[in-house]
């Protein structure tokens, strides 16, 4: 076993944790802000693998880190875009629980 | 200079510059279609690019490590920039009067670029961001119509599960580069490689490589991932939904196969099963599902699920038959083109009468007869019939599956060629034998039937001389 390895491995704990509440999130909620937030948990859990990885792999590099940032700027991207498109929803529809959008049926 | 630098300082300059230009020219040019003509001469110039580089030795990138300018992302560009090329020329017409064009051609032109720069990747980094400048346009554009409810949805449906694929891609890249301690694609799968035969890190690599294959599928339209295909379709605007199936879906299985295809070489024989049980299932969910429809988008959505399960038959076998990627390759290209057209003549009748239930398409054949010939022509083409582009593909793709040792496989994709005849065949007798109440002839839009009339050309002209298409194809298989 590398040397510092036990850190690595709770902090591998805590993004599966964080993953599977993104997961549950996404599965179980119709709210179309929650489920906004579940997509951003899933996000995150991901970033702290990165950063966790980039410091305690046996040969340490910044790839990690540097993923983490783009990841982060993407993620801020992805937040805006469905925001907006929350909002229109909203305005144009009231509601934005999506099982009770349902114009769209074959 | 390389072509992929030309082509990133091409496409980000036409869409960085639009909105500006449609500001500054709005009141002086009549019709407000200057920002649609700059779009398609920066889409058109840059195809050109594209394909006047297949026939040269292709220089290295500029960041080696980062891209890789083959013929396999050559190919897949000159795919993906064909289907923008003729998405917005027939965007000239239907979104004519909107006052927010400048920003729908520079959104256009970003999820070109983004699907171009996937092509080129082979970092999994690179692959990421690509990835997301190819969806964030897009989920914009499905909502394009503010003011319409469905599209509303189809814009909130489609960003949700679009987000969840890139998170779960995301996941997928942070337990490889654990696993891996980097993200280049090369270095990333030998050591997979290594790390799958030692057993105590197995599991993790195979999680990877399944999130990977969810990520990609919800892009890619495989079956246990649709469900939002035909919402999405059907609520966007008609030529987005073009975009949608026939560039962004093309854009997912270049991924899935620089990132899968090579992972699964790598890990031998043991995702083909999986691989064709999706694919049957894709295949036959989406024939018998687009059976029932009664609307053409959907229709053509659900058709569009069927035809990725015959893409996923030559990434299936690719493992145990160089026929495999090829048809794959070819199948892609094809169904850009069949795609492209059917939604085009699709978006033609909406944009007129209105309606997209298929009701409407009764008697078409005198009310708008080159459109409806276009129509018939590409369904024929997505159904398989020789001699058009659709057949040669198929053909291919099912030699892979006999040489590849799954001759049930492609008997599976030659019944479903058949079950499709039966929906593309109902819609092709509404349009010529059944007569439509009250039916006066149409004038059929001059940039929409343009855009379709070049479809048509390709579809006839790769289906009566397939073989440098296949070539490109096969040498693009060998430059990987």
């Amino acid at each position: 076993m590398p040397h510092g390895f036990e850190p690595l491995l709770d902090y591998f704990i805590v993004s599966t944790i964080l993953f599977a509440i993104g997961v549950y999130g996404l599965v179980t909620k119709r709210n179309a802000l929650r489920m906004l937030f579940a997509i951003e948990i899933i996000i995150n859990a991901a970033n702290l693998n990165f950063v966790a990885f980039s410091r305690y792999l046996t040969n340490p590099n910044v790839t990690g880190q540097t993923f983490a940032l783009f990841s982060i700027a993407l993620a801020a991207a992805e937040a805006a875009v469905g925001l907006a498109i929350i909002i229109l929803v909203f305005r144009v529809n009231r509601e934005i629980d999506v099982l009770e959008l349902r114009r769209l049926r074959g | 200079m390389d072509l992929l630098s030309n082509l990133i300082i091409l496409l980000a300059g036409g869409a960085l510059a639009l909105p500006g230009i449609d500001f500054a020219f709005k009141r002086r040019v009549p019709g407000g279609r200057l920002p649609g003509y700059v779009a398609v001469a920066v889409l058109v110039a840059s195809s050109l690019l594209v394909g006047f580089s297949a026939t040269r030795t292709l220089e290295p990138a500029f960041a080696s490590n980062l891209f890789r300018v083959d013929l396999l992302g050559v190919l897949f560009s000159l795919a993906v920039l064909l289907v923008s090329v003729f998405v917005a020329i027939a965007s000239l017409d239907y979104v004519e009067r909107d006052p927010n064009i400048g920003v729908y051609y520079s959104l256009l032109i970003f999820t070109a670029l983004g699907m171009v720069i996937l092509a080129f990747a082979v970092d999994l980094l690179v692959i990421f961001v690509a990835w997301e400048l190819m969806s964030l346009p897009t989920y914009v554009l499905a909502g394009f119509s503010k003011r319409d409810p469905s599209s509303n949805e189809a814009s909130i449906k489609y960003f949700l599960v679009g987000a969840l694929g890139s998170g779960l891609i995301l996941y997928a890249i942070s337990l490889t580069y654990g696993l891996v301690g980097s993200t280049g694609l090369a270095e990333t799968f030998s050591a997979l490689t290594r790390i799958i035969s030692e057993k105590e890190l197995a599991p993790l690599a195979v999680l990877s490589l399944a999130l990977f294959i969810g990520g990609f599928g919800f892009k890619m339209a495989i079956v246990p991932f649709h469900m939002w295909i035909p919402d999405a379709y059907q609520g966007a605007p008609t030529t987005v939904s073009t975009l949608l199936a026939a560039g962004t879906k093309k854009a997912g299985f270049v991924a899935a196969i620089r990132v899968l295809v090579i992972a699964m070489t790598a890990l031998r024989a043991d995702w083909t099963i999986t691989l064709a049980l999706l694919a049957v299932l894709t295949m036959t969910l989406g024939n018998i599902a687009a059976l029932t429809q009664r609307s053409i988008t959907r229709l053509l959505a659900y058709s569009s699920i069927a035809q990725a399960g015959f893409i996923v038959i030559g990434l299936a076998v690719a493992p145990t038959s160089s026929l495999g990627l090829v048809g794959a390759l070819f199948h892609v290209l094809n169904h850009a083109i069949m795609k492209s057209a059917a939604f085009i003549a699709a978006a033609i009748v909406i944009f007129k009468t209105g309606r997209e239930d298929l009701a409407n398409f009764n008697g078409l054949g005198r009310r708008m007869p080159f459109t409806a010939f276009a129509l018939t022509i590409s369904m024929l083409a997505l159904a398989g019939v020789p001699p058009l582009n659709g057949f040669w593909s198929k053909f291919v793709l099912f030699t892979a599956a006999i040489q590849g040792g799954l001759p049930w496989l492609a008997v599976a994709g030659i019944l479903n060629s058949i079950l499709s005849l039966g929906y593309y065949g109902w819609l092709i007798k509404r349009m010529y034998l059944d007569d439509f109440e009250g039916a006066v002839r149409i004038r059929e839009p001059a940039n929409l039937s343009a855009a379709l009339g070049i479809g048509l050309v390709l579809i006839i002209v790769i289906g009566v001389y397939p073989t440098p298409v296949i070539e490109l194809a096969r040498n693009a298989v060998l430059s990987t």
